[in-house]
């Protein structure tokens, strides 16, 4: 009789953990009356490290699945539209240096490709601003829909900027009121294993002994299930990237009423870079650096110059960054999420994306019994050592691409001894021909895909060799769609309401759900 | 411009309001806002849709009286209006404030000083003023009855976009978006209970009624395609 796969119990709260609940629960609730069940069991001491505020356009469908309103989404996780991300003083670190990496694909995309073309004859524009209207509209603080545009659809494609600490509560009360998840505050103190190694059961303080099917190792840092229990290494990657620390302050904002921008704004530093994210209520920065290029002290004045003196006296947080994730994600029947997973410096928000797709596969590719599991595990951990390596590289590209040469953190950067091979390798390629769609990232669910690539290439003054004959064939579709692209800039700016006051109104009215 | 203030038979004794619709004076709209009690009036002219206030975001109910911005079809030519003119056309340039009714005294039904009398000699409200406030008798509650039976549409997911593309005999086409109508296949889904619910309510007739109007909109396409062909 093969063992059935119905008890999942998720070790671990935050937004990986509830987040995988929800979207385990949502997936399988039909079966629940069959005796299938998802328990979370969350410390009632540890804390939630929730700096993770960025997010990918994902989300939106992740939450819509799980039955979330969007409108209690914006309510209640102090949430705004996030539009992508503006990247300052990264390629030769002026005062005018920048360039934006935005969430909506280049005109057409699918169609034909556009940096070629935008390559020959730029005309001073910025390729983001060439092809995509979405440039403009965080220029001009703008929302990416109106109070007329139903729940998840959007003018412009969007993600969100959230409050974590705020935003796993608000998935908790989702997730048990409507999804049945059952929720267990209590302690782990002990792991129970079969022979074989696999997860029976863990011992908790206050309730006992809960055992399980499937466990998700959603502890964090620690990693108390897959790499404290079943041993499994962690693979550093500090070697690549080299930031290691991250101080972290919430500013508030002049009036509560003062624009807020609907991007993410990364400025670089001397020895890494500050996030600046704009939530309703407050902004939320930080300086993540590296730790063998500054010193705390430096690092803590780096920030007090970016926020201005004025929040001298705030409390400031130090969070340290391991950059590197599981050596394997899936062993025996325990499989790792979020942090305990691992985790990389938030410079592309990746951290929440990861586990959306890790929670998915795990929900879509749910083992029926315990004979198959290793199967689905061993493909888990490709897809996932794929994924972890791809964003690496796709995070590393906005070091390799700079120019400046003011500090030893941006020197050692360009150490081709830092620079992984299949980047290298692409960085070559990319000389003689543009990322597009229609190659190897067209990936289902590539986390990053190429479009990706070629704002932040592009947007960093890199340069792919375009022959004279190259864009001869498309030349017309490719003005139609510049044309295309510029009429939808002018049409959004003149419909779309500033971020700010849409966020006001959404509090106030709500968003319909059609 | 407007200046509105609240009536008051004293100060707009000598006042005097162009009643009867027409285009110049305020009726040349494409869309008018309507309340339920209006729906069984209102169904064998036009289409009853649903759109939603660009300010707020919140449905509201309307008429489609034409197709263009600007548009009414059912105006007749030497003035007045075919079939039946929706409380929201006859009760200006009259409002509410409170429970008082005001007046827009810059509205052009107004501004030329001719027309119909509010008040009589006594000081007393005419007929053509006591049909306003008769209109307003019914908008008031109207507009809350409508709020209420939108939500009961929403909480049974019973709306559904609806894209109304149209063409006409001189080549070009309209297509009319931001409209909502019934979701017939989910009203046919729903189960028992909220049928009953929503026949005890009087729902249930509204709904039908709704449905029933949208026979309207090939009437109205077909209206506006016989002044192009009239030229």
């Amino acid at each position: 009789m093969a063992q059935q796969i119905q008890s999942i119990v998720i070790v671990g709260g935050g937004t990986a953990g509830w987040l995988t609940a929800g979207v385990i629960a949502a997936r399988h609730k039909a079966r629940m009356k069959a005796g299938f069940s998802v328990t979370l069991i969350e410390s009632p001491t540890v804390g939630i490290i929730g700096v993770g505020e960025g997010t990918w356009p994902s989300l939106r469908s992740t939450l819509e699945k799980m039955g979330v309103s969007e409108t209690d989404l914006i309510r209640h996780s102090d949430a705004a539209f996030k539009q992508g991300a503006k990247f300052a003083r990264w390629t030769t670190g002026a005062e005018d240096d920048g360039y934006y990496h935005p969430l909506m694909l280049p005109q057409g995309f699918t169609q034909l490709n556009l940096a070629p073309h935008w390559l020959s004859h730029s005309d001073g524009r910025s390729f983001s601003d060439s092809v995509c209207p979405q440039e403009q509209l965080c220029e001009d603080g703008l929302a990416p829909k109106t109070i007329a545009t139903p729940e998840y659809k959007g003018a412009a494609n969007y993600a969100y900027h959230l409050d974590a600490g705020k935003f796993a509560p608000f998935l908790q009360k989702h997730c048990t009121e409507r999804l049945g998840v059952r929720h267990v505050p209590a302690d782990v103190v002990s792991v129970n294993q079969t022979e074989s190694g696999d997860i029976k059961s863990v011992v908790t303080r206050q309730a006992g002994e809960i055992a399980g099917d499937l466990f998700v190792d959603c502890t964090g840092f620690s990693s108390l299930l897959l790499g404290k229990t079943l041993g499994v290494g962690f693979k550093d990657c500090s070697d690549v990237l080299f930031c290691d620390a991250a101080l972290a302050l919430q500013v508030p904002y002049d009036a509560p009423d003062a624009p807020m921008a609907s991007h993410t704004i990364s400025t670089a530093q001397s020895a890494g870079w500050i996030w600046d994210i704009g939530l309703p209520t407050r902004r939320g920065t930080g300086y993540v650096y590296s730790t063998r290029h500054t010193s705390d002290a430096e690092a803590h004045e780096t920030l007090m110059r970016y926020v201005g003196p004025q929040h001298r006296d705030r409390p400031v947080r130090k969070i340290p960054i391991r950059s590197g994730h599981r050596e394997t994600f899936w062993k025996n029947n325990c499989v790792a999420v979020g942090l305990a997973a691992g985790f990389l410096e938030p410079l592309e928000s990746s951290a929440i994306v990861l586990i959306e797709l890790s929670a998915k596969l795990i929900a879509e590719q749910m083992p029926a019994c315990r004979e198959v599991m290793d199967i689905v595990a061993a493909r888990f951990n490709d897809v996932n050592h794929y994924r972890w390596g791809r964003i690496i590289d796709f995070l590393k590209l906005h070091y390799v691409l700079t120019r400046r040469t003011d500090s030893g953190f941006w020197r050692d950067n360009l150490l081709p001894e830092s620079i992984p091979e299949r980047l290298k390798n692409l960085l070559q390629l990319w000389k003689y021909q543009s990322p597009w769609f229609f190659d190897e990232f067209d990936r289902l669910e590539e986390v990053f895909p190429a479009a990706s690539y070629q704002y932040v290439l592009y947007g960093m003054g890199f340069r792919t060799e375009v022959g004279p004959m190259d864009n001869a064939d498309t030349e017309a579709t490719a003005s139609r769609l510049l044309r295309e692209s510029a009429v939808m800039t002018r049409q959004l700016r003149s419909q779309l309401p500033k971020n700010r006051d849409l966020i006001r109104k959404i509090h106030e009215h709500g968003l319909q759900r059609i | 411009m407007s200046n509105i203030v609240v009536l008051n038979s004293g100060a707009h004794r000598d006042v005097r309001v162009q009643a009867g619709a027409s285009a110049k004076l305020g009726d040349n709209q494409r869309y008018v806002q309507v309340v339920v009690t209006e729906f069984p009036l209102l169904a064998v002219h036009y289409p009853i849709l649903l759109s939603k206030d660009t300010e707020t975001g919140a449905f509201f109910c309307g008429a489609m009286l034409g197709i263009d911005e600007g548009e009414n079809l059912f105006l007749k030519e030497g003035g007045g209006h075919e079939g039946y003119r929706p409380l929201n056309l006859q009760r200006a340039p009259f409002f509410v404030s409170g429970n008082e009714l005001a007046i827009d005294l810059e509205h052009p039904r107004v501004a030329a000083g001719k027309g119909e009398p509010l008040f009589n000699d006594n000081g007393e409200a005419t007929p053509y003023l006591e049909s306003i406030k008769a209109a307003f008798q019914e908008l008031k509650p109207g507009i809350e009855m409508t709020k209420r039976f939108i939500q009961t549409l929403l909480l049974l997911d019973l709306l559904e976009p609806i894209d109304v593309i149209l063409g006409f005999d001189d080549g070009s086409k309209r297509n009319l978006a931001d409209l909502y109508t019934i979701n017939q296949e989910a009203l046919r889904k729903l189960p028992d209970a909220s049928v009953v619910e929503l026949f005890r309510r009087g729902y249930l007739q509204l709904i039908y009624l709704l449905i029933a109007s949208l026979k309207q909109i090939p009437v109205l396409a077909q209206k506006k395609n016989s002044r192009f062909l009239s030229g």
